[in-house]
């Protein structure tokens, strides 16, 4: 709050609020270009990091444009960074037994209300904070609130709160409700607010009803349907953390937790054996040096999220067939604008074209793809390999004439076949051993129908069954965890305690490993004995 | 009806070499010439002593069954006990008062703390043995404890009959038949010994069966651990050769001496028997380049080696080291065996070559060079019981009331071949052990700690949960929840505990820990409320480097956090009321210490929490797993399930592929049982998982 400018810290919270107005300056430019992130430590919430957006070079016509809204802004925001640290200071966020978890349990898909639920000892805590400090609504009854971001202040939505207190709640503790406006937006700005409440952190598959269980608040046939939705949900999150972590981001991941992995292998080999055993020179100030590039490759990141991982929400649609079954056209047709060129020469497309479009009510990033072949020139041929490796991480796949049907079977596959404008009336139909299919014509349109209602079908298979689980929530536990990595990374000093900062490493690898699996103790057993010679 | 109240003194003036008569005793009882006990203890290693001594401190009258008197409180291999880890096991037997500790604290001849500067939270506490004070201070304590008789003897058999009704397994044993024929009762037996499991020696080439000279391999119990179905798996380990204390040039070598003051295993003790400046030094050398060349030019020579039984992923030999790790200097620490002792124990250089080659390759070392080899190193290999047919308390899943000990995980009983680790872990079991065949007879509900209550939980949970491969080692790293299992507060964790669940521990010295907790509950709170600004703090305490830009206030327990910082400067800081936890040394130690985790605690409590919630859902003991039909689980989530045979939701969540879905399936099937019982029968005495998950609460407030 000392800081010199902290009304240009407003206007892009206020932009990201206000983006559909000013469309005329891209958001996105704010962000990469203008924008940069400034860290407060509060010494009151001490080890809490406050992040607020500070814009040093917002075009002029910007700031005078919204001057006062931005002063209205700032003069909240100072106000609820004033009362939260009061609070803090009160001690009255000490969070009880067990931590509190968060979800979206309402279905996914475009819907009307979301709701997201807390339940935990610090419920009560969070929805003070994403309240802006009002009092508690009364318990059990509807009350309209607008929430925000603790962290920027940022308005977020209006919304249904209930407040259940325990031990009169769907789990026996403390509850929150959020009845939220239902687009992807808001409900990933609530669940990413929710991340940032200490205490608080996402649900694992299947808690609240393990919470329920155990607090007797089970009968058993609520309790028979559970297996398999508990079954679906931990293959969807699977599924769902592999799309997630495909690509880059993935790959990121991986390396960031096989390197913790080690350094930490390396502390508790040191710990373990340092004395008994001659362990070679250097291997804390290696390790030290890991982390060190850990910690800042993690900040990098977490300051540029939020482009990163811009609508990789929705079901996966691909596109996949042979060369010039009409894949591209069908694309087109489809979010009905040219997203890929066309023409009648096979291998048009030569990479996989990505465009987020809204089929049959859902948000679905839909993918074209190369025609599948083999014996043609280095970039289609990597096209193509592109066009594979898409097709594991799919959710839906619509295949064009004659498709080679892909590899794992286990996909959900809609086998279209293009170009029935060519069939004659009378003729023979196609051949009557193929699989079940659709017949199109992309140049008709005549079949569409058919297939954007199999397609919603699909979908809803997909998405709109409630207990799959959600990209805008993976999306919020990916945050999570990596900012919960990097805080403890920051625990980490060598040079006192060394059990202290193994614990500090053991924290952060915890978080890494919740995203890319593994995380056993017989690891880093495997990494010291491969690592050193110890033993007698 | 049996127990003579002289007994101790009874056998121990019959302390003599010869053999016992079985002791028969008549008595008013119905059963009438055949002696009955409570429990029997067959073996008398480390396990052994330790089971027998607790099953006694819990009120059960206990016969120790070993093939020889005067072998008890013979030492392993390796002249040291405790380490990084193995100290915090130590530390946790001491605190259920068991023997190792006390008897290690007066038979020590070089004490050191491991770890020194790495956080009291991995301190290792270690000690070199006298062999000799070992075994006499052993066999006094062992031979005066209360309600326990020691006898020679082998076992032959068990005798089995009916199971209990209420309890799963094929049939209950009810006692032992000796070799000469005559049979002893009891109510429950702990069988802690493994000469029957197949083991054989090896030299170079050469392999005979161990076993000691003369001593009758039981082949019948074998069998009839065979035929119950026990699984069984193969093992290997070594022991170094042993050299002649005159026969090495330590002048040349780097001296380690003792920690000045010793620091003693047990609560109970202040001090060691003996000053640091008396003790005895150890010595390190290192392997160079020839010691290397004998390896790999004599691996034709070296059966043990070669041969594929399944051994360890760390290096238990010289052989493996020089093997996986090629061109380096490998330390060899030469350990003192004892105050009188003209043998030297080369840690580091287990081996199997053959005999001659083993002196050639010795006298490549540094320091070494006119060594002589008085014994020489060997390899062994082993059956061992899978720990995974036994139940966190011990008890085999197959055989009522039969209980396992040590060996289940491959200890011996050759005593020469039995590592450091293992001696620790024995004694663990082994305390166990003796305190559930107690709990048993008294029909009470089973003591097991859990892994968030201490490194024997650990220990315990990952063998019967997981299994084991290698014979286990404890490390600190397999520990959650290391930061809370610390050396220096084992009593805490587990004295009142063992007092209050198990009635293992004496009075005084649950008094002495009940002291301590409210003198340090009371000690932090006071710490707490002190607050002064950081000036201020800094104007008192100069030597401090905390930052006074901060206003706000700064309570004493953050100043004690500060490494420069410790409780004398911070009572000179405050006199008042600070000075009266300063009077006693540990007392201080112990909160400057609980400052330093202080905060990191707080996290681990919540996470500790629930782990315990999950450990209080209880899965009921008598579930067939492969066949029973409400509950729906693929084959290989069954087949895992029977295997481990899991007691509590926790533990069936970290047998490695068993899935969420199989979790809340096993959930839903507790739910459905308990409310069967509830409607069957109104009384909670059999609604186990109710009274577990009160016991629960009980400890959290």
């Amino acid at each position: 709050m000392r800081n010199s400018k902290p009304p240009l810290a407003v206007i892009c919270t206020a932009l990201c609020q206000a983006r559909s107005v000013l469309s005329s300056i891209p958001y996105s430019y704010c962000q990469s270009r203008c924008a940069r992130t400034l860290k407060i430590r509060s010494h009151v919430a001490r080890g809490t990091t406050f992040r607020y957006t500070h814009l040093h070079r917002a075009p002029a016509s910007l700031s005078t444009l919204h001057q006062p809204m931005e002063a209205k802004i700032f003069r909240w925001w100072a106000g609820r960074i004033l009362r939260l640290c009061t609070r803090r200071s009160s001690g009255a966020a000490a969070p009880g037994s067990g931590a509190t978890i968060f979800a979206l349990s309402s279905g996914q898909g475009r819907c009307g209300i979301a709701v997201i639920r807390t339940s935990g000892p610090s419920s009560g805590h969070a929805l003070r904070i994403l309240t802006a400090a009002r009092d508690l609504p009364p318990a059990r009854h509807a009350s309209l609130r607008l929430l925000s971001d603790p962290r920027s202040g940022e308005p977020l939505d209006r919304a249904l709160v209930l407040w259940f207190p325990g031990p009169r709640s769907f789990t026996g503790e403390d509850c929150v409700e959020f009845h939220v406006h239902g687009g992807p937006a808001v409900v990933s700005g609530v669940l990413q607010a929710l991340g940032s409440v200490p205490g608080l952190r996402p649900a694992e598959a299947g808690e609240f009803t393990r919470r329920a269980f155990a607090n007797g608040k089970l009968n058993l046939t609520e309790v028979e349907g559970l297996a398999d939705l508990i079954h679906a949900e931990t293959e969807a999150q699977r599924r769902q953390a592999l799309r997630q972590l495909d690509g880059e981001l993935g790959h990121l991941c991986r390396g960031w937790a096989e390197t913790l992995t080690k350094a930490l292998a390396h502390v508790e080999a040191y710990i373990d054996f340092g004395e008994d055993d001659n362990l070679e020179e250097g291997v804390l100030e290696q390790a030290d040096i890991e982390v060190r590039a850990l910690e800042v490759a993690l900040g990098a990141h977490l300051r540029d999220a939020r482009r990163g991982q811009r609508l990789r929400s929705g079901a996966h649609v691909v596109v996949t067939g042979p060369p010039n079954a009409g894949k591209s056209s069908l694309v087109n047709l489809l979010s009905r604008k040219p997203v890929s060129i066309v023409s009648p020469e096979p291998g048009t497309t030569r990479d996989v074209l990505e465009t987020p479009v809204d089929l049959a009510g859902f948000p679905v990033l839909l993918s074209d793809t190369a025609g599948l072949r083999e014996g043609v020139g280095p970039v289609e041929q990597e096209g193509v390999r592109r066009a594979r490796e898409s097709c594991n991480f799919l959710a839906t796949v619509v295949a064009s004439v004659g498709a080679q049907s892909p590899s794992d079977s286990s996909q959900r596959l809609l086998l279209v076949l293009n170009k029935s404008d060519l069939l004659s009336p009378e003729g023979p139909g196609p051949r009557p051993d193929l699989p079940p299919h659709l017949l199109l014509s992309c140049l008709t349109g005549e079949g569409l129908d058919g297939l954007l209602e199999a397609l919603r079908k699909e979908l809803a298979a997909v998405c709109g069954d409630p207990s799959t689980g959600s990209p805008l929530l993976t999306r919020a536990r990916h945050q999570h965890h990596l900012q919960g990595c990097l805080d403890a990374l920051s625990h980490y000093k060598p040079s006192k305690d060394l059990a202290l900062a193994a614990e500090a490493l053991r924290v952060a690898r915890g978080h890494l490993t919740r995203l890319t699996g593994g995380g056993g103790t017989e690891e880093i057993l495997d990494i010291i004995f491969r690592d050193f010679c110890v033993g007698k | 009806m049996f127990y003579l109240r002289g007994c101790g003194r009874w056998v121990a003036a019959s302390f003599t070499k010869q053999q016992f008569p079985l002791v028969r005793l008549s008595s008013d009882s119905a059963a009438p010439r055949t002696p009955h006990f409570d429990v029997i203890v067959i073996g008398g290693g480390h396990a052994g002593t330790e089971a027998a001594t607790a099953a006694a401190r819990c009120g059960s009258r206990t016969l120790l069954l070993t093939h020889r008197v005067d072998t008890i409180g013979q030492m392993s291999c390796n002249p040291s006990f405790g380490g990084i880890g193995k100290g915090h096991l130590m530390r946790e037997v001491d605190a259920l008062d068991g023997l190792c500790s006390r008897i290690c604290d007066q038979s020590g001849v070089h004490y050191k703390v491991l770890n020194r500067r790495k956080g009291p939270a991995v301190w290792g506490l270690r000690a070199q043995i006298d062999r000799k004070l070992y075994k006499q201070n052993m066999q006094k304590e062992i031979l005066n404890t209360p309600l326990l008789t020691v006898q020679e003897g082998a076992v032959e058999d068990l005798i089995l009959t009916e199971p209990e009704p209420e309890h799963t397994g094929k049939c209950r044993v009810s006692g032992v038949v000796l070799v000469d024929g005559s049979t002893v009762y009891a109510e429950s037996v702990i069988l802690t010994t493994g000469t029957f499991l197949r083991g054989m020696i090896v030299i170079g080439l050469e392999m005979h069966p161990a076993g000691r000279l003369g001593d009758q391999p039981s082949i019948g119990l074998a069998q009839t651990l065979e035929k119950l179905g026990f699984v069984v798996g193969r093992l290997k380990t070594g022991t170094p050769p042993r050299i002649a204390k005159d026969s090495i040039n330590f002048s040349i070598l780097n001296k380690q001496t003792p920690d000045n003051p010793s620091v003693p295993f047990s609560f109970t003790n202040e001090t060691v028997w003996i000053k640091p400046e008396d003790q005895l030094p150890c010595y390190l050398t290192y392997t160079n380049p020839r010691v290397d060349e004998i390896v790999l030019n004599n691996l034709h020579l070296n059966s043990h080696v070669k041969e594929t039984t399944r051994g360890p992923r760390y290096c238990p030999s010289i052989e493996s080291k020089v093997l996986r790790f090629p061109n380096r200097l490998h330390q060899v620490w030469l350990e003192p065996e004892g105050m009188d002792s003209d043998l030297i124990y080369p840690q580091g250089l287990s081996m199997t070559l053959p005999t001659e080659l083993q002196e050639k390759m010795i006298t490549c070392i540094r320091g070494l060079e006119k060594a002589k080899v008085i014994q020489p190193g060997y390899g062994v290999q082993y059956d061992y019981l899978d720990p995974r047919q036994i139940t966190p308390s011990l008890e085999t899943h197959l055989v009522q009331r039969l209980f396992f000990a040590g060996q289940i995980n491959g200890t011996t009983g050759y005593e020469e071949a039995a590592a450091q680790w293992e001696k620790a872990r024995e004694m663990s079991q082994g305390v166990i052990a003796g305190i559930n065949a107690s709990l048993r007879v008294s029909r009470k509900p089973p003591f097991v700690v859990s892994r968030t209550e201490g490194y024997i939980g650990v220990l315990i949970d990952d063998l019967t949960t997981l299994g084991t491969s290698e014979p286990y080692r404890m490390f600190t790293s397999r520990v959650e929840f290391r930061l809370s299992l610390r050396p220096d507060n084992a009593d805490i964790r587990l004295t009142l505990r063992g007092y209050k669940d198990a009635g293992c521990v004496s009075q005084q010295r649950y008094e002495r820990a009940c002291w301590m907790k409210s003198s340090l509950e009371e000690g932090i709170s006071v710490l707490k409320s002190i607050e002064f600004s950081s000036s201020k703090w800094k104007n008192l305490i100069p030597e401090v480097s905390i930052s006074t830009s901060r206003s706000l206030p700064v309570r004493a327990l953050d100043v004690l956090k500060y490494e420069e910082v410790d409780m004398d400067s911070l009572a000179k800081a405050v006199p008042e009321p600070l000075k009266k936890y300063t009077k006693c040394r540990e007392l201080a130690e112990r909160l400057k210490i609980e400052a330093t985790y202080e905060s990191v605690l707080f996290h681990q409590l919540q996470e500790i929490k629930g782990v315990q919630q999950d450990e209080a859902l209880q899965l009921p003991k008598d579930i067939d797993y492969l066949t029973i039909r409400d509950v729906s689980l693929s084959h290989e989530v069954r087949e895992k399930l029977h295997f481990s045979r899991p007691q509590t939701i926790g533990a069936a969540s970290r047998i490695p592929g068993v899935t969420p879905a199989a979790i809340i399936n096993l959930l839903r099937f507790v739910k459905t049982t308990q409310q069967r019982q509830a409607a069957m029968n109104e009384s909670p005495k059999t609604d186990q998982c109710l009274r577990n998950a009160d016991r629960l609460q009980e400890r959290q407030l």
